[in-house]
């Protein structure tokens, strides 16, 4: 039933990229950790001691390196604590002055036009040059090293003051000629000769090139090859998120040839789990969960996005292509399902239902999360900045903001979900049919096609025979409705129904907000209905008209005012707004009649409206009447018995009609007929033909005009030639049926254009409800980025051309960047959200540009460019990250976070990792591909004591056993033993997670039952497979961390192994109540396990 | 990547907790300048219990008394009053806006002849400890908009709590319990729901965010041993734990490694040190009493008020109580009737028991909702009986204790409570008074993300000195 029946899915072909040939292998230099001790201990004081905080701390993490060289760069402070090689490098204002500029100078003298002071223009050369004339007695000098409270910039107020060693870059940089550099990021990167080291038989690959010249450059020389088990385990977390199995491990470690672990990579990236892994990363950035966000926050259909996802990783899809599919699929020509359903990527922010909210106002801020997703996602850039001002470090001004969304608010949707209808997908959606239902819609089209041109022929065929025809005045005439209402007496609060058997309207609409009364007013003749605007009258007996239902409403009306939306007669709650309105709809809208059949306002609808408004306080003969064809065409207006040449509102019904009572003059918290009359409702549940309007305006005392001989032959064919009847039936039918089959269809939310998609504006301060309506906004990208080509579709579609443009300077070093984080824990630019002015310089520049530039151009070879798992191949394979992650606490000390690569990675696992490793090393897990959010098991009660209504019902059998990134994630109350370990809500695009340590986690390791269950299944699994203690725990051991245990280890297990016997043998129960069984041995064996798995072997990558 | 908490936390209990040891923590963290800076003078609150009425709860029936609506009632709203501002969709469309004049009546209590509705006869015999709000504002005219910005400083999901600013701000006083404490009252009456974010961490690392405290035996989530597994065999395997680590620490050399153990060790302590706070069985019948009928019900707002005040007796910094249920749109008067029954004796215990233990000379204790309620009556309207929508134009609040102006009215509203005569006090203001109190410049309280330095008070927030004792 859905398209990406992953499960079983073939494995993709087995990509196998070539090593590069000129990078010897082979021989490794192993350094000892200690020989980079040569460092004084005393540079590593004066490093815990320098201004940390000052020049590029960020969100989540701390850049030591840059703080590290901001304390080398005050030379004067502290010269001699600095290693050498350090104080020959000179001032570099991209990496050293731009981000003191940027953080303390450009709120008031950068890019925001509106907040500039003085004049003054930091960011731009140009704007800076009379302030910084004279170097060291510049005014900018002067100002900058003040200590007159009324002088020193930046000025007290900021709080914000510049730190010493920010204050002696910034004159040092003034004095040595105050030389400007445009922002690395906005620089197309450019592959340079790789560096020259001293070392020269460690590196594989060029990458290790820079990698190692980095490290000779600080002093430091590389860690030696890891433990093959442990490089093993490290390849396969990084790369599956699963643990290699011990087997594997040691088989691994008895050829540990540089043949055979390029062999298991390319097994591991070929595989499904390694999607699964690299899939969570993209769920975070998709902002990806299954629940819609807002208020009560319930269900939504998502799962198809990342199966999409899934299917996009595990082929190895290139990551052009890849851009393309989410960014605008849905434009590419003859797009197929799966590119649709990419697009849903823009479709997954949160959506309110709540009662009352404003439509505009949550359209934009869909809109405003799709540009910052795509920002942050593809750019590295802070887009939302400018949504409210120009961007206050980057040159990103606000204009460009909106030409973004005019990219993404191109779709025709109003911001809301549906409270009364259980709509899953709100229009624009894509249906996900199986080969098997698009053939069936296929055969369902054809047939309606031939209903259709037998229709046609029974219609010509007609309008021959009408040349032979006197047509009697009574064949003209409209049949007797199917309801009546001539508003003479309201009694007990009904309206008496004309027509013999049919039900009477009622008053009372069952609502307790009904605040005014319906009541009889003058009418055309006699008396009528008049309404207050909230209380009007149910037409009973009127309901269940569905797309496909012809029907005619005929009445007399008389507005008193210009109604900016009023209810004439409709069938639907206005609860969150036109999100609610579902059937069909007669509306006064700015004084218009609106005539309309609605699935899902505003993307899936049929509605017109009349050019003219109505005349106020006299009364006009009004006959509306729908076919049943789902078209706009099929709605028609006319008014005192003339066609009425009617706009097209909207021509896109694609879905069913709630069909709920019919409701005159009044709607629960919508906008009734206020001061409005009416007179003589009759309805029908057939379209009535022109001439029959025409003649019941006639009889209804209008002298109208002859009608064109063109209506009388639609009135003969249509009403009564019963060819034409009987074939139009059978077009009914046809179309019914095809309906019947997509609406069995489940839709999926996605991007698709519309022409009805409203203008976008600049919004000021962002408000939704202050657009600057001068001039709409055309689609467009970011100048200081790349100009937009002017020969470039304005569309998505030329966005995503624009952003693989080689000189696009962000695209590949985000992406490459982001594959860097996930091998090997953090990025080159560690701030991966963050490419502008206030993110982090690269650790190492010149590697990031190599590695992009190969990245966007490949090899040469087909499928070489994009290719995400051959880059993924490279890291994995270098030298680099083969090293031991074990260091000295000197060289620890020298590069703390690591960000010089001085030794091999070592992250505490995700939320999922340390989930899924935990299944997996139990032999709990359960590996199935895609489908449907699973629900393990959760704590009792948890989301009604979170103060959610709704209640959770967890899954048995082996769904509760899946990979974690299949657990259902509901937004406002998210999986504990996920949140509890960073995993964050969903409820915004994240790029990067936290990896805190807190005692939540001992907990949740220790306590909860999902991973207590494993600690009992690892304690069987072990006793099955081994035979004694020591042999069971190192089995255990083995199974969840991937090696031997140590015998400190080993002996603390054991220990607490035979004590917890010694206790368990006197306590039977507690075994029993632990282990299901009163199994002494098995019990602490457990116990045992729990303690495994909450040990640094099991929970961090190393 | 953020080991540095617990060293904070151990430095800080080796110094003894006072709040000038946080100026040790400048040099553990990139970050930490920005919240020891944030420290500008001494506080006059040390903890913060807030008192979370979620839904709106009406201010024309609690604390902004309007009597001369009476002769209004039932008439149009008049346009100059509204003078064009939104209205929610609910309301919006309706023909008519007529005035619904209160249909409780207020009394002046104390010295300060403060006016308080019948509703709230126990609140009334406090006036005298509270600083009154009433003309509190908001940017957010529906629930869930509204609530994450007065919780968070912003209507967009994702930035931090205040009090997951608290926690990283100033930490725990106790570091066997967590520094920001969530209580949701399980008796009241779930009309709008609450959110995982109200308490969340946002842009701070997730230990930040609020650990909710749970009615049952289980107050916080996997706190219980697993069964069998008693409390020697957890210390048996902490031990061993302890031993593997120190083992993988010679080697690995990793300071992580170390804090994982103190994490764990900490987590130990926790268990004993939460059910001892979350059991009330040690109290006297007449602190039972005091707090009203439901306070030896655990998890209704009754038993979280007296909870509430032992975990801050504990060193808790910030406890935030939620209590739904006062989104009248329909049926007001039964409705709201129903929701003061239910909050106000614990409310006013809660402020008269941390008085009588020497307390509320640091605790601040802070009441209200997201946002006020329209003076029109929103749907049908009958002799006894309206109902009123969202308005987030005036609200009131009241705090009480920890430095703010006992017996005092701050603020004022038109004869209509739509609009501020005087003394306005936007959410960012509230905010930024709050972090005042508890010493912290709003301004320097900061956390940079994406390039920008993130604030509770965004731009905006000023200092409400009228607010202060």
């Amino acid at each position: 039933m859905i398209p990406f029946p992953l499960a079983g899915q073939a494995l993709a072909t087995r990509e196998v990229v070539a090593p590069p040939s000129d990078i010897p292998s082979g021989a490794v230099c192993l350094p000892s950790p200690e020989a980079d001790a040569s460092v004084s201990s005393a540079a590593v004081v004066s490093r815990l001691g320098g201004e940390r905080g000052a020049v590029g701390a960020h969100g989540v993490g701390r850049t030591r390196t840059v703080a590290i060289l901001a304390t080398l760069l005050t030379t004067v402070a502290c010269a001699t604590l600095v290693h050498e090689r350090r104080i020959e490098q000179a001032l570099r204002f991209d990496r050293d002055v731009r981000a003191i500029l940027a953080d303390r100078c450009f709120s008031c003298h950068g890019p925001d036009e509106e907040k500039r002071k003085a004049g003054l223009r930091l960011d731009l050369e140009d704007g800076a040059r009379e302030a910084l004339e004279g170097g060291a007695n510049s005014e900018f000098a002067r100002r900058v090293a003040s200590h007159d409270a009324d002088e020193v910039m930046p000025p007290p107020k900021l709080k914000r003051p510049l730190s010493d060693a920010q204050r002696a870059t910034l004159l040092r940089w003034a004095s040595e000629g105050a030389a400007y550099m445009p922002h690395w990021a906005f620089v197309a990167p450019r592959k340079v000769e790789p560096p020259r080291t001293r070392n020269a038989s460690w590196a594989r690959d060029e990458l290790d090139l820079h990698v190692l010249a980095a490290l000779e450059r600080a002093g430091l020389a590389p860690q030696p090859e890891a433990d093959p088990r442990l490089l093993l385990r490290r390849a396969s977390l990084v790369l599956t998120g699963l643990p290699p199995t011990p087997d594997e491990a040691e088989a691994f470690a008895r050829d540990p040839s540089a043949s055979e672990f390029a062999r298991r990579v390319d097994a591991m990236l070929a595989s499904a789990r390694a999607a699964e892994h690299t899939a969570t990363t993209w769920l975070d950035l998709a902002r990806y969960a299954d629940t819609h966000g807002y208020q009560t926050d319930g269900g939504s259909f998502t799962w198809p996005w990342r199966d999409w996802l899934l299917s996009a990783l595990q082929s190895n899809m290139p990551y052009d292509q890849f851009v393309r599919a989410v960014l605008a699929g849905d434009l590419q020509p003859e797009a197929d399902l799966g590119q649709r359903v990419a697009t849903g990527f823009h479709r997954l922010h949160r959506m309110t239902e709540e009662g009352g909210s404003i439509a505009e106002e949550f359209r934009q801020e869909g809109i405003a999360d799709r540009v910052g997703t795509f920002g942050t996602t593809f750019l590295g850039l802070t887009l939302e900045c400018a949504r409210c001002h120009d961007h206050k470090f980057d040159p990103l001004p606000t204009r460009e903001f909106y030409a973004l969304a005019a990219m993404f608010g191109s779709i025709d949707e109003n911001g809301l979900k549906s409270y009364a209808l259980p709509v899953n997908a709100p229009p624009p959606f894509v249906r996900l049919a199986s080969e098997e239902q698009r053939l069936r819609e296929q055969e369902l089209r054809a047939a309606l096609e031939q209903a259709q041109a037998q229709l046609a022929l029974r219609r010509a065929e007609a309008r021959t025979r009408l040349q032979s025809v006197r047509l009697a005045a009574t064949a003209m005439q409209a049949p007797p409705p199917d309801a009546h209402w001539a508003f003479e007496s309201l009694e007990n609060g009904l309206v008496a129904n004309l027509v013999t058997g049919a039900p009477p309207a009622s008053v009372d609409r069952r609502r307790p907000e009904q605040l005014g009364q319906f009541a009889l007013g003058e009418g055309k003749s006699g008396a009528g209905a008049s309404f207050d605007g909230d209380g009007g009258l149910l037409l009973d007996g009127l309901a269940g008209f569905g797309r496909h239902d012809e029907i005619s409403i005929a009445l007399w009306i008389r507005p008193s005012e210009r109604n900016a939306r009023a209810a004439i007669v409709h069938a639907s709650g206005f609860y969150t707004q036109d999100a609610d309105a579902s059937g069909i709809e007669l509306e006064l809208v700015d004084g218009h009649v609106r005539w309309s059949a609605i699935h899902f306002w505003p993307g899936s609808a049929a509605s017109v409206r009349m050019r003219e408004p109505l005349p106020l306080d006299i009364w006009t003969h009004l006959v509306v009447s729908y076919d049943g064809s789902s078209r706009a065409s099929g709605l028609r207006i006319f008014v005192n018995g003339v066609p009425e040449i009617v706009e097209v509102v909207r021509d896109g019904l694609d879905g069913p009609l709630a069909g709920h009572t019919l409701e005159l003059g009044s709607r629960s918290r919508g906008s009734g007929f206020r001061g409005g009359a009416i007179d003589e409702l009759r309805v029908w549940k057939r379209a009535l033909s022109s001439v029959q309007a025409r003649e019941l305006a006639i009889l209804d005392g209008l002298g109208v005009a002859p009608g064109e001989f063109e209506a009388f032959e639609e009135h003969f064919a249509e009403t009564l030639d019963e060819g034409v009847a009987a074939a139009r039936a059978a077009v009914r039918s046809a179309q019914r049926e095809l309906a019947a089959h997509l609406d069995g269809i489940p839709a999926f939310a996605c991007m698709q254009d519309s022409a009805f998609a409203p203008p976008t504006f600049v919004l000021r301060r962002g408000a939704y409800d202050q657009p600057d309506a001068s001039a709409a906004v055309a689609p467009g990208a970011l100048e200081a980025v790349l100009p937009f080509d002017a020969s470039l579709p304005r569309n998505r579609e030329g966005l995503v051309r624009w952003m693989l443009d080689p000189r696009n300077p962000l695209v590949a070093r985000v992406a490459v960047n982001r594959l860097w984080a996930q091998v090997f824990g953090r990025g080159l630019v560690e701030t991966s959200e963050n490419f502008g002015l206030q993110g982090s310089f690269p650790s190492n520049p010149e590697l990031l540009d190599a590695l992009a530039v190969d990245f966007a151009r490949g090899d040469g070879t087909p499928q070489s460019a994009w290719n995400m798992r051959a880059l993924l191949r490279r890291l994995v394979l270098s030298s680099t990250f083969r090293q031991d992650s074990r260091a000295s606490t000197e060289k620890r000390a020298l590069d703390p976070d690591n960000a010089l690569l001085s030794r091999g990675p070592s992250v505490r696992m995700s939320a999922e990792m340390l989930r899924d490793s935990a299944l997996a090393a139990s032999g709990l897990l359960v590996e199935k591909l895609g489908g449907p959010s699973v629900r393990p098991w959760q704590p009792e009660g948890l989301w009604s004591d979170a103060g959610q209504n709704g209640h959770y019902q967890p899954d048995s059998g082996e769904n509760a056993h899946r990979r974690s990134l299949y657990t259902f994630r509901k937004r406002t109350v998210p999986v504990p033993d996920m949140s509890v370990f960073d995993a964050g809500t969903r409820e915004a695009c994240m790029t990067r997670r936290g990896t805190t340590n807190t005692p939540l986690q001992t907990l949740a390791i220790l306590n909860d039952p999902v991973f207590v269950e494993c600690a009992r299944a690892l304690a069987e699994r072990a006793a099955r497979e081994a035979g004694t203690r020591v042999t069971r725990v190192e089995r255990a051991f083995a199974l969840a961390c991937t090696r031997a245990p140590t015998s400190e280890e080993s002996n603390a297990l054991l220990e607490l192994i035979a004590s917890e016997v010694e206790r368990f043998d006197a306590d039977f129960e507690g075994a029993r109540k632990l282990v299901g069984t009163p199994d002494a041995e098995l019990a602490a064996l457990a116990l045992a396990c729990s303690t495994i798995l909450a040990s640094d072997g099991a929970m961090v990558v190393r | 990547m953020n080991g540095a908490p617990l060293d904070r936390r151990g430095l800080l209990r080796g110094a003894g907790l006072g709040l000038g040891a946080l100026a040790l923590a400048d040099i553990l963290g990139a970050q930490e300048g920005a919240r020891t800076r944030a420290l500008q003078h001494a506080p006059r609150a040390k903890r913060i219990i807030y008192l979370f009425q979620a839904g709106g709860p009406s201010q024309f029936e609690t604390f902004d008394h309007k009597p001369g609506l009476r002769a209004l009632h039932g008439r149009p709203l008049p346009d100059s009053v509204r003078a064009g501002q939104r209205l929610t969709g609910m309301s919006g469309n309706q023909a008519v806006l007529p005035i619904a004049a209160s249909f409780a009546s207020f009394a002046r209590h104390g010295e300060s002849g403060l006016e308080v509705s019948e509703l709230l006869p126990h609140t009334g015999r406090i006036a005298d400890r509270l600083c009154v709000l009433r003309a509190v504002h908001t940017e957010a005219i529906n629930h869930d908009p509204a609530i994450t910005f007065l919780c968070s400083g912003s209507q967009i999901a994702g930035r931090p709590s205040l009090g997951s600013w608290l926690s990283y701000g100033l930490g725990s006083l106790n570091a066997d319990l967590p520094a920001f404490v969530v209580l949701v009252s399980k008796d009241a009456i779930r009309d709008q729901p609450l959110y995982a974010r109200l308490w969340g961490a946002g842009l701070l690392p997730s230990e930040h965010q609020g650990v909710q405290f749970r009615a049952g035996k289980e107050p916080v989530l996997f706190l219980g041993d697993p069964e069998g597994v008693g409390r020697d065999a957890r210390r048996a395997m902490l031990d061993a734990l302890a031993r593997m680590g120190r083992d993988a620490s010679t080697r690995e050399r990793d300071p992580e490694i170390e804090a994982r153990i103190a994490q764990a060790e900490l987590a130990f302590r926790m268990q004993a040190s939460v059910p001892e706070a979350t059991d009330t069985s040690s109290e006297n019948d007449a602190t039972f009493e005091l707090y009203g009928a439901g306070a030896r019900d655990p998890g209704t707002f009754a038993a979280n008020c007296l909870l509430a005040r032992r975990l801050v007796e504990r060193g808790v910094r910030f406890v935030q109580l939620f209590h739904q249920g006062w989104d009248q749109h329909g049926g007001l008067p039964g409705g709201i009737a129903h929701q003061c029954g239910q909050t106000d004796q614990a409310s006013a215990a809660l402020v008269q028991d941390l008085a009588a233990r020497g307390l509320l000379d640091d605790t601040l204790v802070i009441w209200g909702g997201e946002f006020g309620r329209t003076t029109y009556c929103q749907g049908r309207m009958t002799a006894g009986d309206y109902g009123r929508d969202h308005h987030p134009r005036c609200f009131s609040m009241w705090l009480a204790g920890g430095g703010v102006r006992a017996g005092h009215v701050h603020g004022a509203t038109d004869e209509f409570s739509y609009n501020i005569v005087d003394g306005g006090v936007h959410v960012h203001d509230l905010h930024a008074t709050v972090l005042h109190l508890l010493g912290i410049d709003h301004e320097r309280l900061t956390w940079l993300y994406q390039g920008r330095h993130f604030r509770l008070t965004d731009v905006a927030g000023r200092v409400v000195r009228e607010m202060l004792a």
